[in-house]
Parts: structure tokens; C-alpha cells; sequence
């Protein structure tokens, strides 16, 4: 028999779909708009806006739902989640918006080699789609996944730092160095959901490295 | 018979775990004529901690809460197997008096139950037939004070001679409360003590058990999950078997079973997934 606050943690559920789907077309969008040179900065911010109205929800409902059920054991360790994965992905917006902005700011960037940035977003593609497939799936196996690969992408950036010291244009080193840096907290926020689902499913935290 | 404190005698805070533990069960059992209500229970209650026990209906709480001070003792039919010790002592013990053990570790009722006299003679009741003299000065100083630490005294101090029934349901139930703090028990039981309150009454006795449980034990059973989480430090979770016998599915910390339980009856029970 369900439970009438099963009605409300699938709305919940729902939601986060919705968010899931939004963070991945706009982290797209704005690699798209890196790496191709277009400026889809008003796409990205709308998708962005979205993806913050989204969170104020979810968390408006989490909230709600603590007040009449008073949940318990994994229901309460899954709102609590809920929250932490609804703010991760309206990061995920919100660093989007900001990697479309660079192209708006810097302007033609044909003359810089795009390589490091095409390989890293690759990564970072895969972890969001990771993270959004362990918390969809409540599979906290994956969580081990997100943090081997967030370690390629702090790699990645901090060469891209090192190097930018000593080799290369201004222009090309800033805008670089930018775009891995938002790359960089997305990755972040990724590991942070693996996280948040391992604490769904066994209810204990994983030491942060 | 023996007065339970002699028996138990001096050096009482040495006996059972340096003192840490207060009320001890070991492999419980509780038969109704031929048929177990509880079986094999075994727990430990600590000093200065409140200790819920929750459970469905039926699964043998307020039966193992009676236990604790031998009130299945005035069920003609109940035999009990096991051993309750208190401070390292079987209550069971032939020798001890169960009037004896009911002064260390009282009960307050699931529905209020004042004597039909006054709020003062209600709270003085216990201290008259102990058989300890006292002034006139000493018992309301002992009265005062058991109103003040159920928190009472201000909304009665102006009408101690009235009739207890005088009183609404909640302050009857913290006068009761009152009456079992007056003989200065180590232990109080409680057997589901705001069912039939108001959540102002409710959330008054709840205050009320924590501001006391730094100089009190207290075992309470509850309905009311919530009440669990709100104001015990340990949770006991007592579920019927497959034959209806009440079995301790889980016991820990009252944070820990209520975030992360490890049975998945407890998980089931507490998230209200029935059916």
C-alpha cells in the first residue's frame, strides 16, 4: 500500500529527472559554444534559470514533506539528498552559463588549441551522466567511478595552469584556463552526487579526499 | 522480605557496569498460560538515559515494560523466565519484596490515575505509606518538590487542597508523574503516557522527561515514533514473529535507528510501510 508521502517523493523524483535533463543539454550547449565558437550564451542562461527555480522547488518540497511525515531511516536520508543533488545540478547550470560567457568575453578563439578542452569536457560529459544515472538508479557503485575521474580532470587543470605560465598567448591561456576551471567544478559537483547517493543507499559518508 | 536498597546494598554504583547500567534483561521471556507474549529479550538500560520501546500492537511492549518492576507479578496466569536485574540484582529474587522494588523503579500509566483526594495528599500518598515519618515541614518541602520537577508546581501552588480531579488530563498525567517522583525512584517506567493528551500536554511531558532524565532512568513505551525520536537517547524495536511472540528486532543509539537502521522490519516499521 502507498504511502501518502510516496505521492510526494515521486514528484521529487520527477523533478530531479527534469533537472538531470536540463544540466546535461546545458553543459553541452555551453562546450558547444567553446569549442565551436558560437555564442549560445542566452540559451545556457535560460536553461540555467531554470535548473535555480528547479532547486528552489525541490528543496521547498523536501521541507514540506519533512514537516507532515516527519520521514525517517531512508526516506529522510533521501531528502536529504535530494537537496544536495538538486543544488549540484543547479551548479551544473549555473558553471554552463559561466563557460558561455567566455566566448562573449574573449571572442574568437580559433587561434587557441582547443585539444585539452575537447578531452577534459569528454570526461566531464561522462561523469555528469554518471552521477545522474547513479542517483536515478540509487546505485552507489558508481560514486568509486565519479572519483577516479574527477582526479583526471584536477590533473588536467592543474597542467593546463602550469603551463599557461610559461607558454602560449595571454588571450589563449586565460580563456583556457577558464573553461577547465568551470570543467573543473562541474567534475567537482558530479563526485559530490555519487556521494550524496552513496549516503542514500547506505546511509554513511565516504571520507572526502 | 528484604527492602530491595539493603539487598542491593552499599557499594550499589559498583554493581553492573561500574554503574553505567541501571536495568538489566537477560533472555526475557514472558508466558501468558501456555503462550509466549515476549521470548528471550535481552537489553541494557543506562543510567540517566530514556530508553523508548516501540513496536506494533500486540508485539509485547507495555508486557516487558511491566517486567521492570514486577507488575506481571498481579497477572494471575503470567509466569516469567529470564532475568531482570537491577544494579547487578534479580528482582525475581525470592528474597526481594516487589512493593520494595516498585519504590526504586515506579510507574506512570498510559491514562492519568489520580487518588480521589487532593493534588497535595495525591503527591504526600506515597511518602505516608512508605512508613518513613515526616514533619509537616519536610512533606510539603518533598511535595514542592516533586511538583516543581514535574513541572507543576506553578499552574497548582495556589490550590494544593483542591481535588485532583480538578486538574485537565495533562497536568492530572505530570501529577502522576509528580506521585511517582515524590518517593524518589532511580527508574521510572512509562507505559505510553501522553496517548491520551492534547500536543500541548504532550509536548509538556516530553520537556518535562528530558529536564528530569539527568537524575532519573526512564523506560518508555510509545505508539508515537516521533515521540521516540523526539525524546529518547536508545530505541528498542519489539516485533511478533511469525507466531505472534515478541522478539527485540533492534536496539542502538535512537539516532541511529532512526537514520540508518540495520533490520529492515525497524526500517519498514518506522517509515510506516505496511501492507
Amino acid at each position: 500500500m502507498a504511502r501518502l508521502m510516496d505521492i510526494g517523493l515521486e514528484r521529487l523524483s520527477n523533478m530531479l529527472n527534469d533537472m538531470a535533463s536540463l544540466s546535461t543539454e546545458a553543459v553541452e550547449l555551453a562546450v558547444k559554444s567553446f569549442v565551436e565558437g558560437v555564442n549560445l550564451q542566452e540559451e545556457v542562461f535560460q536553461l540555467s534559470e531554470k535548473l535555480r527555480w528547479l532547486q528552489d522547488e525541490v528543496s521547498d518540497l523536501a521541507v514540506e514533506l519533512i514537516a507532515r511525515y516527519q520521514p525517517v531511516a531512508s526516506d529522510l536520508r533521501f531528502l536529504k539528498s535530494a537537496m544536495e543533488v538538486a543544488y549540484g545540478f543547479s551548479r551544473f547550470g549555473r558553471y554552463a552559463y559561466d563557460i558561455s560567457q567566455i566566448i562573449a568575453t574573449f571572442g574568437d578563439l580559433r587561434e587557441c588549441n582547443k585539444e585539452v578542452v575537447a578531452e577534459v569536457s569528454t570526461v566531464v560529459k561522462e561523469m555528469l551522466a554518471l552521477s545522474i544515472r547513479s542517483f536515478l538508479e540509487k546505485d552507489n557503485r558508481l560514486a568509486e567511478r565519479l572519483e577516479e575521474m574527477d582526479s583526471i580532470v584536477d590533473r588536467a587543470y592543474k597542467t593546463n595552469v602550469e603551463q599557461s605560465l610559461v607558454e602560449g598567448s595571454k588571450k589563449c591561456g586565460m580563456a583556457l584556463m577558464l573553461m577547465l576551471r568551470y570543467l573543473e567544478r562541474i567534475a567537482d559537483h558530479a563526485t559530490y552526487i555519487g556521494e550524496a547517493v552513496n549516503y542514500t543507499v547506505v546511509g554513511e559518508r565516504r571520507p572526502r579526499r | 522480605m528484604t527492602m530491595l536498597k539493603e539487598l542491593v546494598g552499599r557499594n550499589m554504583e559498583e554493581i553492573a557496569y561500574g554503574g553505567k547500567v541501571v536495568v538489566e534483561t537477560i533472555n526475557l521471556s514472558v508466558i501468558y498460560g501456555k503462550r509466549y507474549a515476549i521470548r528471550d529479550i535481552s537489553l541494557k538500560v543506562e543510567k540517566n538515559r530514556i530508553t523508548a520501546i516501540i513496536g506494533p500492537s500486540g508485539c509485547g511492549k507495555s508486557t516487558f515494560l511491566r517486567c521492570l518492576n514486577r507488575m506481571n507479578d498481579l497477572i494471575l496466569d503470567a509466569r516469567v523466565e529470564g532475568k531482570v536485574l537491577y544494579r547487578g540484582l534479580d528482582i525475581y529474587n525470592r528474597e526481594v519484596d516487589p512493593v520494595a522494588v516498585r519504590t526504586v523503579i515506579g510507574m506512570v500509566f498510559q491514562r492519568p490515575n489520580p487518588f480521589p483526594m487532593s493534588i497535595f495528599d495525591n503527591v504526600a500518598f506515597g511518602l505516608r505509606v512508605n512508613g518513613v515519618k515526616f514533619s509537616k515541614t519536610e512533606l510539603a518541602a518533598k511535595v514542592r518538590d516533586a511538583l516543581e520537577k514535574a513541572a507543576l508546581w506553578d499552574e497548582v501552588k495556589d490550590r494544593l487542597d483542591a481535588p485532583a480531579y480538578s486538574l485537565s488530563g495533562g497536568q492530572q498525567q505530570r501529577l502522576c508523574i509528580a506521585r511517582t517522583l515524590a518517593v524518589d525512584p532511580e527508574v521510572i517506567l512509562l507505559d505510553e503516557p501522553t496517548v491520551s493528551l492534547d500536543p500541548i500536554s504532550t509536548a509538556k511531558i516530553e520537556q518535562l522527561l528530558r529536564n528530569i532524565s539527568s537524575n532519573y532512568t526512564i523506560v518508555i513505551v510509545t505508539h508515537n515514533m516521533q515521540q521516540a525520536a523526539r525524546v529518547s537517547d536508545y530505541t528498542a524495536v519489539l516485533m511478533p514473529d511469525e507466531e505472534m511472540v515478541g522478539r527485540l528486532i533492534e536496539f542502538g543509539p535512537t539516532r541511529d535507528i532512526f537514520t540508518q537502521p540495520r533490520d529492515k522490519r525497524t526500517e519498514d516499521y518506522i517509515s510506516g510501510r505496511v501492507g
